[in-house]
């Protein structure tokens, strides 16, 4: 048949009339109104497999499902089964996608070929440089420190291990170490992991510092209670969330009541709140008050009385309508002692002055006043580890260690420095002189790195380690959900061929065979087998199968094993002459820093980019901070009426100066500052990396670990980063700002006013359910 | 074996009590729907893309100071502003209570994005760029925009269609709140929403957590005769948003100066 024009309009009309017909299920008016082509929507193409495994974007490590088509992964999402984020995700988790197929990923192994940081290194095979790595290994293996990132697990005992076989360590690397927090756990808990937190069940949330929403512990976990503790199903009351820190975090944003005093106090309020609620006899009834004080009662906290500390922690006298500072603290600790089931948590920036584990201390001895130890709706324990040898803590260096790994470099003990996911010469203070000491000729360092950082720079052997997302792994989630849980990370897709790596868990492996580690095992692969089939054999928990190699897939489906039922230690009674022992241990802060410094330095991590560890992911970088809504940046923030006070502007460039240096950063000027401190996030000012991460140079781009000093919390050694005293100098330069706010005009919020606040928690979809 | 279509009226409630501002949403719309880079330069130039936004306002001065977190989507109205004004039918309201775009037919007047008042539609300036090596991480089932094409929030039509084939044609179950939280059939902004502020669901489904807020929020009832927290966003402009919020609660308000209104 020819196609004339008549042809084809005849056949045109009987195929849209039989189309019409036939019954598709399209609704009418679509059809109406689309032309004849079908919308691309309607079109499905392929099939899709999701496959459970581990994120690794943060140190919590949530479960994700991942959607792979034609062996490409297209989206990371929360496992819904996994005990820790349910479902949920963090902005971080769907940024593991870029890091998979990233455009800066390294090709393959490299050998340096110029001297130490020029970034000369030529490609070498896999071969080749497993012999170096192993030559290396036997020539001066003895006393090497392995650098990773904090691990658990399975990983754990592996780094572990393998170090100690070389009669050398491995130290997990924090930039903002929780050594201070994890000391203060051991003091008041007497526990070794850290604890959760029964927020979903507490009526009033206390907290000292913790930005737990953003980045501190387990944020995905926290916030999905927080969105009970907020608006929960069958909830008589909503929560009350009252956040003491210097600075207006995003935990601070979204509390109810923020306090902001000055930096380091925190554990001398949390004291004064001890002394209110012993003094008007507000503990909860069972508590034994003579055992925590040993016996002597109120007087043992008489240096707390909140006339002492009042005027001494700096609370803003527009807070206090009237009413004298210590009334404020006096009802402050009524509010909190009433309305229980109460928690105290305190992190971040309380924990990291030099008298940081003292104020950890005072804040979750609070736990014990107000009964919320081991009980709903407060603070809940994890147990070990599900099976024995598997680490449930992760090792974390402090500051001390990182100084004895520097020294150890420059007295040549180590002269052999593994790293793995770990960025120290970025992440320590640039005092500390960690980039020399690596720059020295004596040591030569292997970096398991899949991207360039500042370390992986000065490194003499590089081995790309494939991405969490091809690789085998696993992890008990620190803080976990309070009952056992083992995580199991599969590999999800093949690396493009693009990309040359390889495993880091299999070559430590196959470095250490023949070695006495006690690591058996050919693969990593193989020991997680064996652990499958360990808990096979413990009969409970969440899988159901016949045999062990049923058990083995259905682990890998589900994403890992956990076992609700099980009870994880009770706590046992609270240490006797806590609170005694605590008050004794009281002292100011101390602040490093220039003396005539007119602000406190309040460094603090990223949104997204954490420490800088993210800073290569575009979508990270792209993703606004949630308070000032900047991209892209380092930015200082100043109180809003300061800088008009100073004739400065937005963007103008600030010069921030410490005793330890100085950076170059646009100013923010932002309305919810005290008037005396500072804020800068960490995460950009990387020199070594791609485009993304190190594209961009001072003043677009700082780091603000160049202002610290090698100062250290009192007891745990950490890095007190909080609170050091700066001065703040303008340049005359001045650059703009890449911010979303102002991208669009503003709307209407709706506020509910306050006395609505019981009737306005609803029970999931009964509209107007009051209670 | 086609079977009927259930007749479902897809819409949104966001709990602003819940909403902590921490942009998950966000990221996981970049994934899910091939949204171009946001570059530093298209945030100098306030047109980065963001089909989900959080917006922060400030209320307020030190001490006595808040910030407000509100996420801003396209609100998917009943009387679209953006619909009438479009001269090629781009744009369009299907029976499904979603603003639709069609891609092919977009001739790129803008008239739309210069029509809509929440100011949630994007225009490509540019043609979208990714490295080669991240095109393999684009979502097969989401078309890439070119240049000149106005672009928005589907709520993810492509999970709905692909739940609606599998669930409802294949299986013949329905597509409820279980299944699309479940089998990741729902927009990926609700499955990411850590503390679940963000719910999705079918208003005619008198199961879903959805639909009481849309019974109660509707125009026979008068603003102040509501019994839940509902309101929709410029609700004066009678846009009828399938896009519901739930008030924030307020417990120790501001006080505020004389003169000034709260919220």
């Amino acid at each position: 048949m020819n196609l004339t024009r008549r042809n084809f309009l005849t056949w045109a009309g009987i195929s849209a009339a039989g189309a019409v017909s036939c019954n598709i299920p399209f609704p009418e008016a679509e059809l109406k109104i689309q032309s004849p082509v079908r919308l691309p929507e309607d079109l499905v193409k392929g099939q899709d497999n999701w496959y459970a495994t581990l994120c690794r974007q943060c140190p919590a490590a949530e479960g994700v499902l991942v959607r792979v088509m034609e062996g490409r992964a297209k989206k990371v999402q929360g496992n819904p089964k996994y005990p820790v984020n349910l479902g949920k995700q963090s902005a971080r988790c769907d940024a593991g996608l870029q890091a998979l197929y990233h455009p800066d990923r390294l090709a393959g192994p490299m050998s340096r070929t110029g001297a130490k940081g020029s970034g000369q290194y030529k490609a070498v095979s896999w071969d080749e440089a497993l012999n170096i790595l192993n030559s290396q290994l036997s020539e001066r293996g003895q006393g090497l420190a392995l650098i990773t990132e904090p691990l658990r697990a399975h990983l754990s005992v592996i780094a572990g291990r393998f170090a100690t076989a070389f009669g050398g360590r491995q130290l997990g690397f924090q930039t903002l170490d929780d050594t201070s927090y994890r000391g203060a756990v051991k003091t008041v808990f007497g526990q070794d992991v850290l604890p959760g937190f029964d927020l979903a069940h507490a009526d009033y949330l206390l907290s000292f510092g913790a930005d737990f929403l953003s980045t501190w512990g387990s944020p995905t976990q926290f916030s999905q209670a927080y969105g009970e503790f907020r608006q929960g199903a069958g909830r008589v009351r909503r929560g009350t969330h009252v956040q003491v820190e210097p600075r207006f975090s995003m935990t601070a944003a979204n509390a109810d009541r923020w306090l902001p005093i000055t930096p380091g106090w925190e554990g001398h309020l949390a004291m004064s709140l001890a002394y209110v609620i012993i003094d008007e006899k507000l503990q909860a009834p069972g508590v034994d008050v003579g055992n925590l004080t040993g016996g002597r009662g109120i007087a043992a906290l008489e240096a707390f009385r909140p006339e002492t500390v009042a005027p001494r922690i700096g609370l803003p006298q527009g807070l206090l309508d009237g009413h004298s500072a210590a009334d404020f603290i006096r009802e402050l600790a009524r509010d909190f002692a009433s309305h229980r089931p109460s928690l105290a948590i305190g992190g971040d920036s309380a924990g990291a002055h030099s008298n940081g584990q003292f104020n950890l201390e005072a804040i979750y001895a609070l736990n014990y006043l107000v009964g919320s130890v081991g009980a709903p709706g407060g603070v809940v324990f994890n147990a070990a580890s599900p099976l024995p040898d598997l680490p449930a803590a992760a090792k974390v260096g402090s500051l001390a260690d990182w100084a004895g790994v520097a020294e150890d470099i420059r007295s040549g003990k180590t002269k052999l420095l593994l790293v793995h996911q770990a960025d120290p010469v970025h992440g320590l203070p640039k005092s500390m002189g960690f980039r020399d000491a690596l720059a020295g000729d004596n040591l030569f360092t292997v970096s398991f790195s899949s991207f360039m950082d500042e370390t992986t720079a000065l490194a003499d052997l590089i081995l790309p380690d494939r991405v969490y997302l091809e690789d085998w792994g696993s992890d008990i989630p620190e803080p976990g959900p309070g009952y056992p849980v083992l995580g199991f990370q599969q590999p999800v897709v093949n690396p493009l061929s693009d990309y040359n790596p390889r495993s880091f868990a299999d070559i430590l492996l196959a470095s250490a065979q023949g070695k006495a580690g006690n690591l058996p095992w050919p693969k990593l692969r193989d020991f997680l087998r064996e652990s499958s089939d360990a808990l096979f054999a413990l009969k409970r928990g969440s899988i159901q199968a016949a045999d062990s190699g049923e058990f083995w897939t259905k682990l890998l489906q589900q994403g890992g094993w956990w076992d609700d039922k099980a009870t994880n230690p009770r706590p046992g009674a609270a240490p006797r002459d806590l609170l005694t022992g605590i008050a004794a241990r009281a002292v100011p802060p101390a602040y490093s820093g220039l003396a005539d410094g007119e602000f406190h330095l309040l460094p603090f991590a990223h949104n997204t980019l954490l420490d800088g560890g993210n800073a290569h992911l575009p979508w990270l970088q792209g993703a606004p901070d949630p308070v000032t809504t900047i991209t892209w940046q380092t930015w200082v923030e100043v109180n809003d009426r300061k800088v008009k006070e100073l004739k400065w502007r937005e963007g103008d460039v600030i010069k921030v100066e410490s005793a330890a240096g100085f950076i170059l950063a646009p100013v923010y000027p932002n309305p919810a500052l005290p008037p005396n401190v500072v804020a800068i996030p960490l995460g950009q000012g990387r020199r070594s990396g791609g485009e993304y991460a190190a594209g961009r140079a001072a003043p677009e781009s700082a780091n603000v670990m160049d202002l610290l000093e090698d100062r250290r919390v009192a007891v745990s050694g950490a890095l007190a980063w909080a609170g050091a005293r700066v001065r703040l100098t303008p340049t005359g330069e001045s650059i703009r700002i890449s911010k979303f706010e102002g991208s669009s005009p503003a709307r209407e919020i709706g506020l509910t006013p306050s006395e609505d606040i019981f009737k306005t928690v609803e029970s999931n979809g009964a509209a107007g359910a009051a209670h | 074996m086609a079977t009927e279509r259930v007749n479902h009226k897809w819409g949104m409630v966001i709990d602003l009590d819940r909403c902590t501002g921490c942009q998950a949403c966000v990221v996981a719309c970049h994934a899910e729907n091939n949204v171009p880079i946001n570059t530093q330069d298209r945030f100098l130039q306030h047109r980065a893309y963001e089909w989900i936004r959080i917006e922060r306002y400030w209320e307020g001065e030190f001490p006595n100071v808040k910030a407000r977190f509100l996420p801003v989507l396209c609100q998917h109205c009943e009387n679209a502003p953006c619909e009438p004004v479009c001269p090629v039918y781009a744009t369009y309201h299907n029976d499904q209570g979603l603003n639709v775009q069609i891609y092919n037919r977009c001739v790129g007047t803008r008239y739309c994005i210069n029509n809509c008042p929440y100011q949630v539609r994007f225009f490509n300036w540019w043609e979208p760029q990714w490295p080669a090596t991240l095109r393999n991480q684009l979502n097969p089932d989401v078309t890439v925009r070119s240049r000149g094409i106005m672009e928005k929030c589907t709520f993810c039509i492509q999970r709905l269609r692909r739940g609606e084939l599998t669930v409802e044609r294949q299986e013949g179950g329905r597509l409820d709140d279980k299944t699309m939280q479940e089998r990741n059939f729902g927009p990926a902004c609700v499955s990411a929403c850590p503390t679940n502020a963000l719910m999705f669901g079918d208003q005619r489904d008198p199961k879903s957590a959805i639909s009481p807020y849309f019974a109660d929020a509707n125009e026979h009832v008068h603003e102040e005769d509501r019994k839940t927290r509902a309101y929709r966003l410029l609700e004066e402009m009678n846009t009828k948003p399938n896009v519901i919020y739930l008030k924030k609660v307020d417990q120790y308000p501001l006080k505020l100066k004389q003169g000034e209104q709260n919220g």
